[in-house]
């Protein structure tokens, strides 16, 4: 099976910068008979989402992961922590949670989105 | 001025962007840039949904936060989304025929994108977007009849002094500018509070006159957190009848104040009355049962009979309160070899006493409260937990460059030191100097009244009560519901305004308040501001406290004390355990002890405040909570699990 998602940053220098990844060009990791699909993100340039120019971002910061036809979103105990929206204030992620496209979640200081899929 | 050009914008954007330590150029710092424009286009339009431009950027700034000071790159890169954004501008401009795009095509650039940090953060704050799009188009401001000019009459009860100021005439004027005139009732503030708050009648054109409404007017940051606070967390659990904020706030450029419209949905003629100036008009014994049959069950449905187990450490909920634990002078963000002392979560409050005047503190991870430009101040605080916990251990930071750093509510601060210029206790033993006592006001124990020999002195004592864990009880609290804020409504029925500290605290916060508010505005009045007088009113708290008979006072005074008992009733019930009052007496020593603080408490109704912390402390330290064996000193709250009391 074939996996593709495209991520928007949200906020700082590359406000607006879209990242795509896609088992189509070897990005994640592909797990359980290709029904699972693993994204890493960080700070360091073998990320298959590379944030480069924020600090608070640690080497090896979160993963996105794709399985039971969602996305899930799961903190490597970074150093500054990884959080999502929430209306009166952002909820620290701890361990793995649900994330839902065009929700935004934040590594150190940089927002990000899951684009919906192009049709 | 209007409609300027773009290379003044991108100066302001610019600026911003170093000032955060961003060093690029985001939309962010376009959309500020347009705000900082006085007069502009951007700052009118958002005047004209009640925010204010400051408020707005700092909204912004607490969404993007700051830069570390160490640069990643040279120069001054534009963000992909401000380039999507330039270029819409530019066609705007263009199609227009004009070589450069002005304020009007970016700011309809940057609503047009649509996805932005300034978007989601107006969002946010509850901007119509819609509304900002189609008047950013058409919006010309118009000097010739901007303010339409409405007469403002006094009623023979509105107080000749203080007179209103002249921004509180300009914004009042604004607020009501559909009317022709208005008449400015009667003054419904009791002046804990720079606020006004005052009961104002519209009259149309044709002279007929509209339902009364409270205006409340106050600084803008202040108003628009409460209008923000209001759609947060009160406005779901109202009882039907009662006071509304049913408009968005009244701002202007010209002023840092604004204000706000409290309306009653009851719709009535009769002018509304509060507490503290209607209590004699209601009968001070009536004054009691009402708060006990109208009040509570009123609005106690959905606040304090709504409570859930709540267990904290007084401070939590408490600390807040008190003056700030430091004032430091300003040393700068870099850290130094000679600081004596680091503060951070959690505190450790026996090494702040520790500390001179002139050690070097660096405080870490605190965040900003208040910023006071015309002082070159900012207050900080812990930041973190509850909504009373992050305004917990305040510090006032002084001589402060407040030009050159951009520090906005909200920020979290990595570190900020300074020199030690003031503690906690010399702050509160000047306010115990105000009230001229004859006693040692530095002496473990205070001469009190006769039934207690030893009265604790609560401006040592509170020190231990704050590490104390109290098992009671979290509610939605009104969080100063003093006299002034409860007003009587139409058949006696009960109203509440002003709801700028209302959140989910602890239960009994409120019935302290009240009971504060009680003394001071009913009880004082009639016993009378010398030292003797405030002895008599400890005499007869102290027989309440104990659940006794009032000892021999003059009878119109022992009448007065009949709300105060009313009160005491409704704690019984609120109480987490039942009849386990140590759990009052927290709530009570702390908001007496904060009261003695107040310059604007007459000084008979502080030297009272004295006297009750310290029976308060008295009371808890003759109901001994559960001690853990082994404890390191024998205090009496020290090391304790919970007030339980053991007898």
């Amino acid at each position: 099976m074939e996996h593709k998602i495209s991520i928007m940053v949200m906020s700082g220098v590359e406000d607006g910068q879209l990242h795509t990844c896609a088992t189509a060009n070897n990005d994640g990791l592909l797990e359980l008979d290709n029904e699972a699909w693993v994204l890493r993100l960080g700070r360091h340039a073998d990320n298959d989402i590379c944030i480069r120019n924020d600090t608070y971002v640690s080497r090896y910061h979160a993963r996105l992961h794709w399985r039971d036809h969602r996305w899930w979103l799961e903190d490597c105990n970074s150093r500054n922590g990884t959080f999502v929206e929430d209306r009166v204030e952002d909820a620290r992620v701890f361990g793995t949670i649900p994330v839902e496209i065009n929700q935004l979640f934040c590594l150190g200081h940089t927002w990000l989105r899951i684009q919906p899929p192009e049709e | 001025m209007f409609n300027i050009a773009l290379r003044d914008i991108l100066i302001n954007a610019k600026q911003e962007s170093f000032r955060m330590y961003h060093y690029y150029l985001g939309v962010e710092h376009l959309f500020i840039g347009l705000l900082e424009i006085q007069g502009g286009l951007t700052r009118s339009l958002i005047e004209a949904q009640g925010l204010t431009a400051d408020y707005v950027i700092d909204a912004i700034r607490r969404q993007t936060g700051k830069g570390s000071q160490q640069r990643l790159w040279a120069g001054i890169q534009h963000t992909p989304r401000a380039n999507i954004v330039m270029s819409i501008g530019n066609d705007l401009a263009l199609e227009d025929g004009r070589q450069e795009m002005n304020e009007r095509d970016l700011l309809i650039a940057i609503l047009e994108e649509n996805d932005s940090i300034p978007i989601r953060v107006m969002r946010k704050l509850g901007v119509d977007l819609e509304m900002l799009a189609r008047e950013s188009r058409t919006f010309v401001p118009d000097y010739t009849n901007s303010h339409p000019y409405v007469q403002i009459d006094y009623s023979p009860d509105f107080p000749v002094s203080p007179a209103l100021n002249e921004n509180q005439l300009f914004i009042l004027r604004r607020m009501f500018d559909e009317y022709s005139q208005i008449r400015v009732e009667r003054r419904l503030t009791g002046g804990y509070t720079q606020a006004l708050i005052a009961l104002v009648t519209p009259k149309q054109g044709d002279g007929s006159e509209d339902a009364p409404v409270v205006v409340k007017i106050d600084s803008a940051d202040l108003i628009l957190d409460e209008a923000m606070r209001y759609d947060q967390y009160v406005k779901t659990s109202l009882p039907p009848l009662t006071a509304r904020l049913e408009e968005k706030p009244t701002t202007a450029e010209s002023t840092d104040l604004a204000g706000l419209k409290y309306t009653f949905v009851a719709g009535v003629n009769r002018t509304e009355q509060n507490l503290r100036l209607g209590a004699r008009d209601l009968g001070i014994q009536r004054v009691g049962r009402w708060l006990q049959e109208e009040l509570y069950p009123y609005f106690g449905r959905t606040w304090w009979q709504a409570r859930k187990p709540y267990r904290f450490q007084v401070w939590q909920e408490y600390d807040w309160l008190l003056p700030p634990i430091l004032t430091l002078e300003y040393a700068g963000e870099e850290p130094s070899s000679s600081i004596q002392h680091v503060l951070r979560d959690p505190i450790r409050r026996r090494k702040l006493t520790e500390l001179e005047y002139g050690d070097l503190v660096a405080v870490e991870n605190f965040s900003v409260q208040r910023v006071y430009p015309e002082k070159d101040m900012i207050q900080i605080a812990i930041g973190k937990g509850s909504e009373a916990a992050k305004r917990a251990y305040k510090i006032n930071v002084k001589n402060i460059n407040l030009a050159q750093n951009a520090y906005y509510r909200g920020e979290t601060l990595e570190r900020i030191m300074g020199r030690v210029w003031k503690n906690r206790e010399e702050l509160l033993q000047h306010a115990a100097g105000e009230i001229f006592p004859t006693f040692d006001t530095r002496a473990d124990h205070i001469p009190g009244i006769p039934e207690v020999e030893k009265l604790p002195n609560p401006l040592l004592a509170y020190e231990d009560l704050l590490e104390l864990h109290v098992n009671g009880s979290l509610s939605k609290i009104h969080g100063d519901l003093h006299l002034g804020n409860i007003l009587v409504g139409p058949n006696e029925s009960a109203f509440l305004i002003d709801f700028a500290q209302t959140r989910d605290g602890h239960a009994l916060f409120d019935w302290a308040t009240l009971e504060i508010s009680l003394i001071n505005d009913l009880i004082v009045p009639v016993a009378g501001q010398e030292w003797t007088n405030a002895a008599q009113i400890a005499r007869c708290v102290y027989a309440i406290n104990r659940g006794a008979a009032l000892p021999n006072v003059p009878p119109e005074l022992a009448e007065s004390f009949a709300p105060l008992q009313a009160v005491r009733d409704i704690v019984n019930e609120c109480l987490a355990k039942q009849d386990k009052w140590a759990e009052y007496f927290v709530a009570l020593t702390m908001c007496s002890l904060r009261a003695v603080t107040w310059d604007t408490m007459s000084i008979g109704g502080r030297r009272a405040m004295l006297l009750i912390a310290g029976l308060a402390l008295h009371e808890l330290r003759a109901r001994p909570t559960r001690s853990t064996p082994g404890a390191r000193t024998p205090s009496y709250f020290e090391d304790s699990n919970d007030t339980d009391i053991t007898s």
